[in-house]
């Protein structure tokens, strides 16, 4: 009996501390040094399949290691990048003079072989998640080791906004025909300023600077990606001073982080602007302008944004807000508000004595966006309208939207790493509208389809601008406000979100 | 050993049933197609995605060709990673074990001492704090618990690692909170079991002998009560891994639980049901296990 009880310890000693050491390798945690910078996000990356995940949180990483033709600064001024210049040949065709000198992480030159490569790979594979972002672009020729044409189906505005966002980043071409893909992904390489150190799933990615950068020196040594899924724990790494910076903090803990001497929070817009999407099929309710009017009058957005996102948020009548292309700012910063003349549009409606409709509205995807909805939906009990309000879960809320079965009324918010109209105003395109909204106005269509491929910038934007104007009034989309990217930084760092949600390391410095 | 083969054969069924469980419930509660494809995708993006996903066919065939991979130990394709299954699950594994033992062994350093103390002060105020004490670990939640030691611990004195995974240090806060719970139940088995033994007579022989009682507790006493333990600790593999979930989201520990709530998030299918159907091979062995060491602990039950 004794040796049996001493045998069933030790051994239960001995698998505790072997199964610790497997996994007590040497990884340190948090800020090591003051040239080691480390950022918390809420998710793990991806993967390194650059065309392959769809995910803003692993694009921010990736902006580090890779580089595009052309880059957006801080302010998103377009900028040279792996391209030092470019030039419309002709309606359909881009011509981008490559930069020389320009080394791969293994030390393989850049070449405008590897342009070809990772564009049209991602614009022939359809099974590639990026690929409807790149299926506009037909071919990519190599004129030269440093000049390539691009080369589109269509006449092609934003081709330089497409080439400097999500999926974009240059791969190496010879590297990735030579070792394979899965090499690649395991030991991936760029021509950033930083270059890949290790990824310890759920954990953390490692990244060094790479000291045959072609621009300026990289600020840091060393960059630490963590991945803390629970914003309060993120939070407590920033207050106990284990990271330097934790993205996206809730509101509730803006005051513990602006309380501590050590920390501040960090506010600046995002491209996510919150809407109702209203439903005017013929036979709704929502088909009559005056009821969408009423709707939209009924709603205080000013009290939500105040009373939900402590002010976090911008008012806005347009989803093309300031930064991007075609922008329309006389719709920005505006909202409408006046209860009694909603109640006096529905009478006018008819409605006098009231009506029932159906909101829906995910629960956990946007910050706040039950508790906006339960807002929105007792703001329109008070001028008479009853709403049924169906909360879901994000995966079940974006089958039934990819369905188009959702009722009268629902709440969504769209990001746009397009950088441009188009993209932002494409959902109201008599097509694509079809079965979502049903929106129909000849004038805003012809807008929206000239738009679409006018080569000139000023009537382009101008095109755009007046298609904002219709949607307002026809009110397809009712706009809310454009909600903040929150961070919670150190005090002896200078950091800023940006309105791309990319982290460039070297955009942030110490003070 | 004809035991052990009959009650493996046995789970087989359970196995089967499991993955058609799951297989159902990860299908009916979401699309991952919609949750892959930028906003602005349209239909027939959808629609080419959904087929080459394979998600075209009726359940039950898409359960057929998932059942015959299975049985080739292909578990499927993460549609997030893009990577085998399996291997995604795997390598997760180290990080959950190391984080159960240590919970189990923490668990274990409380309830003993704490157990035998109980049973051994009898209806002392001792007692009825220990009691008190674990019907309290076992009432707090995991995740109230994991956010309290943070903010002590970590924010407060700032002697431990808020969250993460690296050193020794880092284990210390997510092992005390997944071994609290279990430490409360094994406590007042302990206390019971010790108590049911102390009025034996083999226990009063040993006194009346004049033993020591040190002696006569450790030696003659707790080495019995102790056999109903170690099989409860085998049983508790599934409280253990209910708790990593919550755990492991709390500390960012990089484990299975981490791996799988985030799976379920966006219906990664395959990784869901591949760490779905390993958890359960580990439920179902531990379980047999249990069953080993108590016959193996106490002769006098034989194989049937």
């Amino acid at each position: 009996m004794k040796n049996k009880f001493f045998v069933l310890l030790l051994s239960f000693i001995l698998i505790i501390s072997i199964s610790g050491c497997a996994t007590n390798q040497s990884k340190l945690g948090g800020s090591t040094d003051d040239k080691t910078l480390t950022i918390a996000q809420g998710a793990d990356m991806v993967s390194f399949d650059i065309h392959n995940h769809n995910n803003t949180s692993t694009e921010a990483i990736h902006t580090n290691m890779f580089d595009y033709l052309v880059k957006r600064d801080k302010n998103m001024q377009l900028q040279p990048d792996l391209a030092t210049s470019w030039k419309q040949i002709n309606d359909k065709t881009m011509r981008f003079k490559l930069r020389k000198g320009v080394k791969f992480h293994n030390g393989d030159p850049f070449t405008a072989n590897d342009v070809k490569f990772t564009l049209e790979r991602v614009a022939k594979d359809g099974k590639l998640l990026d690929h409807p972002n790149y299926v506009q672009i037909k071919e990519v020729k190599v004129v030269d080791d440093y000049t390539v044409d691009i080369i589109t189906n269509q006449p092609e505005p934003v081709l330089l906004n497409r080439v400097s966002r999500i999926a974009s980043g240059i791969l190496p071409s010879k590297y990735i025909k030579e070792k394979g893909w899965d090499y690649f992904l395991k030991h991936p390489i760029g021509t950033g300023p930083y270059q890949f150190v290790e990824w310890n799933k759920g954990d953390r990615i490692v990244l060094k600077a790479n000291k045959n950068y072609f621009g300026s020196k990289p600020k840091w040594n060393k960059l630490i990606f963590r991945v803390i899924p629970e914003d309060s724990t993120r939070v407590a790494e920033l207050l106990s001073g284990d990271v330097d910076i934790a993205m996206n903090v809730p509101p509730e803990d803006w005051d513990r982080i602006n309380k501590n001497d050590q920390t501040y929070v960090a506010k600046s817009p995002s491209q996510r602007v919150m809407m109702l999407e209203v439903r005017q099929t013929k036979g709704t309710v929502t088909a009559n302008p005056k009821v969408r009017e009423a709707i939209d009058l009924a709603i205080d957005k000013k009290t939500i944004v105040d009373s939900l996102f402590d002010g976090a948020a911008t008012l806005t009548r347009t989803r093309v807000t300031p930064g991007n292309n075609g922008a329309n700012e006389d719709l920005y910063k505006k909202t409408l508000y006046d209860p009694e003349k909603a109640k006096q549009l529905l009478k006018e409606a008819g409605y006098g004595n009231g009506l029932t409709l159906h909101l829906s509205a995910p629960s956990g995807r946007y910050l706040k966006d039950k508790e906006s909805a339960e807002l929105i939906a007792s703001m329109l009990g008070k001028v008479g309208i009853k709403v049924k309000l169906d909360l879901l879960e994000w995966s079940r809320f974006s089958e039934k939207y990819s369905s188009k079965s959702f009722n009268e009324l629902f709440l969504i918010g769209f990001g746009n790493s397009m950088m441009d109209a188009s993209n932002s105003l494409t959902n109201l395109k008599q097509a694509e509208a079809k079965g979502e909204t049903d929106y129909v106005n000849p004038k805003t269509q012809r807008l929206l389809e000239k738009a679409e491929h006018n080569m000139n910038s000023d009537s382009r934007n101008k095109e755009y601008a007046e298609a904002q104007e219709l949607i307002a009034n026809d009110r397809p989309n009712i706009y809310l406000y454009q909600l903040d990217q929150v961070a919670g930084v150190k005090k002896n760092i200078k950091f800023t979100p940006r309105l791309d949600e990319m982290i460039y390391a070297d955009d942030i410095t110490t003070k | 050993m004809n035991y052990l083969i009959k009650n493996l054969v046995k789970s087989v069924p359970v196995l089967i049933l499991i993955t058609i469980i799951v297989f159902i419930l990860v299908r009916i509660t979401g699309n991952p197609v919609s949750l892959m494809l930028p906003e602005t995708a349209t239909h027939a993006d959808r629609v080419a995605l959904t087929k080459a996903l394979g998600l075209n066919d009726p359940l039950y065939i898409q359960y057929f060709h998932y059942l015959r991979d299975l049985i080739t130990g292909n578990f499927g394709t993460s549609f997030r990673y893009h990577e085998s299954a399996l291997p995604i699950v795997l390598e997760r594994m180290p990080a959950t074990i190391t984080l159960a033992f240590a919970a189990m062994g923490i668990a274990l350093l409380i309830s003993i001492p704490l157990g035998i103390l109980s049973a051994i002060k009898r209806n002392s105020i001792l007692d009825v704090f220990i009691t008190g004490a674990s019907v309290l670990g076992k009432a707090m939640p995991n995740f109230w618990l994991g956010i309290m030691l943070i903010l002590v611990f970590a924010e407060i004195l700032n002697i431990l690692p808020v969250s993460g995974s690296g050193t020794p240090l880092h284990l210390i806060l997510p092992a005390i909170t997944l071994g609290t719970g279990i430490a409360a139940q094994i406590t007042r088995l302990v206390r019971s079991s010790m108590l049911e033994i102390l009025n034996m007579d083999y226990i009063r022989t040993a006194r009346s002998k004049g033993l020591v009682e040190f002696l006569v507790i450790y030696k003659h006493a707790f080495r019995n009560a102790l056999i109903p333990v170690v099989t409860i600790i085998a049983l508790q593999t599934p409280t253990l891994i209910g708790g990593t979930l919550v755990t492991e989201q709390i500390f960012a520990w990089p484990g299975l639980g981490q791996l799988l709530v985030e799976s379920v998030n966006v219906r990664d299918m395959a990784v869901v049901q591949a760490a779905t159907f390993i958890i359960a091979i580990f439920v179902i062995l531990s379980n047999l296990l249990a069953d080993v060491l108590y016959r193996y602990l106490d002769p006098r039950i034989k194989y049937q």
